[in-house]
């Protein structure tokens, strides 16, 4: 929707996810829009460094969200909803609905 | 003129800044040293941040650096004779949602340095207690007002247009105290 503002379909996506999600991670962020995770990574350090999104390490795993100390955060977050708000009903819904509740080790479901 | 190993902060950023200004190049100090410079060094930061305030290519800085005797490693620059790192985060030059309405300049030994005021590192320190309610940077801010003049009226109406006009009312005494 905004890819010829954010000059990459990736992106989009990571911005999208992170709306939805407040934070996510690269692996997670590729799984669930297909995408390859090297690209969405790229992004991902693209856009920290811009000052957009910053990170912190948990284990392993690099947890990126929005920077709240970025001065145009509000502002920018009104166009991606409004850019979300013309994905397909089943991609915002996709995206909006994820599990928060914790789940139980080992548990099989 | 010095060697950089004989500076102290405030004139290693003064003759950084300096550099910066010869080269029609705005950046301006901010972060974590701002608060080591404005309490006489009651905290040590081991960094200085200069804001990238107009998003001058990344290579246009570079030259600057190398041609003062820094190298770049991992998105910082370091020299042998100093301990301190020198990043350029990228702009606005911002505290929260505000742009930074005022400059100070400070005349060094070694350059006149660009930086943040003390009101506008207060606040600075305080986005990180409001957005992540991190404890060390609401120190930071006491700390500075301890040292300086402040605006008190500045950082309510600031922090109001944050959103964080209780948690101001809550800190409020904190900043009031004098040393």
């Amino acid at each position: 929707m905004i890819e010829p503002i954010l000059g990459s379909k990736n992106a989009e996506r990571v911005l999208l996810y992170l709306l939805a999600r407040n934070q996510g991670y690269t692996r997670e962020i590729a799984r669930f829009w297909g995408a390859d995770p090297d690209s969405v990574q790229k992004q991902l350090v693209r856009l920290e460094r811009g000052g957009i999104l910053d990170s912190k390490s948990a284990g392993k795993t690099r947890i990126y969200r929005f920077n709240p100390r970025y001065s145009f955060l509000k502002e920018f977050k009104a166009l991606l909803n409004k850019a979300l708000s013309f994905y397909p009903q089943g991609d915002q819904e996709n995206l909006l609905v994820v599990r928060r509740r914790p789940r139980r080790k080992d548990k099989p479901l | 003129m010095k060697s950089i190993s004989e500076m102290t902060r405030l004139e290693l950023a003064g003759f950084i800044s300096s550099a910066f200004q010869k080269a029609d190049i705005d950046v301006v100090l901010s972060g974590g040293s701002c608060v080591s410079i404005y309490s006489d060094e009651q905290y040590v930061s081991m960094d200085l941040n200069f804001v990238n305030a107009m998003f001058t290519k990344r290579n246009r800085i570079k030259s600057v650096m190398e041609s003062l005797g820094f190298k770049e490693e991992n998105r910082y620059f370091c020299h042998l004779d100093t301990n301190l790192l020198i990043e350029f985060p990228p702009g606005p030059l911002g505290v929260g949602e505000e742009p930074v309405k005022q400059v100070d300049e400070i005349k060094t030994k070694t350059g006149i340095l660009r930086i943040i005021s003390p009101t506008d590192c207060v606040k600075d320190r305080l986005t990180w207690y409001y957005h992540d309610g991190d404890i060390e940077c609401l120190r930071q801010a006491i700390l500075v007002t301890k040292h300086n003049a402040i605006n008190l009226k500045e950082i309510e109406r600031w922090s109001k247009g944050e959103g964080e006009i209780e948690q101001f009312k809550q800190i409020r005494r904190k900043l009031e105290k004098k040393a």
